[in-house]
């Protein structure tokens, strides 16, 4: 049981109250706060269960992805908001600052790894998020579709 | 009615809407219902990240253009969620073209913003649970907490100092939060540098660029897509190379 709180519940939590931190830089005001903050820790728990690899972000991006729509919904306002907080702790930061020090080190080999590995994860977490809501919103259209649009 | 006026208004908007970080398709589409909503047969839109192009035909047949040039700019939700209603207000009420002007300038004045110190609150709370989050001990939080409202006021008054630059504006903040970070753990206060410089270095991270280029890439604007991943990649090279010669710059003294 404390094994479960110090591996993912806390994180979870902190990673929940770092993205309700981010709100202010972005300026959410009253109920999206805590919409963002929640679904910053939620996306962090799926990537922890899911034993942080890529294929976890993938997954945590998608879910991320989906309650972001509901909310956009329930809300009646743009995604943008909830998807940009909410995927802000799973951007691999870490990765590069950790890509960074192996190349001023000299150590190739573990630059490369780190590097690749750091596009894998951006690029399961866009992909992820996008093929989520593409599915959400093929699934659930919004607004009858807009056959006059341009370009 | 006139067209030069509605043309006006319908630009103000996208130019709102644009610059607090809409999605391309969304100030397409929100110029186009309105004109729309106007009378306006066929408008032409055309936006890419840093400028707007609007093109009508009156009923007698005179074209109208006009284009409007983006300046950089941040990240404002709550002026995004207010263009956007207010844009549908207007699709869906058609008022008289002055007030609908009125109602699209006060946009702006009328808009609630965090106070300079509510928003460097934020710059030091997000990289102190960040730092918690990747495993840092107490100490840590508290040192990111004090770097990320140092990389905050970087971030929020250094703009006049470093120039419009976003390259090297990321360069210099990335170099003040691994050299402040580094400093923490020279004097004491922290333990672990690695992971309260990645906490900090969360706040510079290119997530908005990377969700936005996403979100233009799958609703079918492959030229924004591109150029906000390239966007994405380069502040990532410039958190890289800023950490770097933040960290090198403290072991030098």
């Amino acid at each position: 049981m404390n094994e479960v709180i110090q591996n993912y519940a806390l994180p979870s939590l902190w990673a929940a109250l770092a993205s309700f931190g981010f709100t202010y830089i972005y300026n959410i005001h009253g109920f999206g706060k805590i919409i963002c903050g929640f679904g910053g820790g939620m996306g962090w728990l799926v990537y922890l269960l899911g034993g942080s690899t890529i294929w976890s972000g993938f997954v945590a991006a998608a879910v991320i992805g989906v309650f972001s729509e509901i909310m956009a919904r329930v809300r009646r306002s743009p995604v943008t908001a909830y998807l940009l907080v909410s995927l802000l702790p799973l951007v691999p930061g870490g990765g590069i600052y950790y890509a960074m020090s192996h190349c001023v080190a000299g150590e190739t080999d573990l630059f490369i790894t780190t590097l690749l590995h750091t596009f894998g994860m951006a690029a399961a977490l866009a992909v992820g998020a996008m093929l989520a809501s593409s599915l959400f919103r093929t699934i659930f259209p919004r607004f009858p579709r807009f056959t006059k649009r341009q370009g | 009615m006139d067209y030069d006026k509605l043309l006006d208004m319908a630009t103000d908007m996208g130019y709102q809407l644009m610059y607090s970080g809409a999605e391309i398709y969304r100030v397409e589409e929100s110029i186009f219902r309105l004109l729309l909503a106007y009378g306006l047969n066929e408008p032409q839109v055309f936006a890419i990240p840093n400028a707007i192009i609007v093109s009508v035909t009156t009923p007698e047949g005179h074209a109208i253009t006009r284009m409007r040039r983006i300046p950089s700019h941040g990240t404002d939700i709550e002026l995004l969620e207010r263009c956007n209603s207010l844009c549908r207000q207007l699709c869906s009420q058609v008022p008289p073209l002055d007030e609908a002007q009125q109602s699209v300038s006060t946009l702006v004045r009328d808009l609630p913003q965090y106070s300079p110190s509510q928003v460097l609150m934020g710059y030091g709370l997000a990289p102190a649970f960040f730092t918690a989050m990747f495993g840092g001990s107490m100490r840590d939080t508290l040192c990111a907490l004090i770097c990320g409202v140092i990389v905050g006021v970087c971030q929020i008054y250094g703009g006049r100092l470093l120039g419009a630059n976003g390259f090297f504006r990321t360069v210099v903040c990335s170099a003040v939060a691994a050299l402040t970070s580094y400093w923490t753990v020279q004097l004491g206060l922290g333990d672990n540098v690695d992971s309260i410089i990645i906490g900090v270095l969360m706040l510079l991270v290119p997530g908005v660029a990377l969700t936005n280029a996403m979100r233009e890439i799958m609703a079918g604007d492959i030229v924004s897509g591109l150029s906000r991943t390239a966007e994405a990649i380069l502040v990532a090279s410039a958190i890289a190379l800023g950490a770097a010669l933040g960290l090198g710059a403290g072991q030098l003294f």
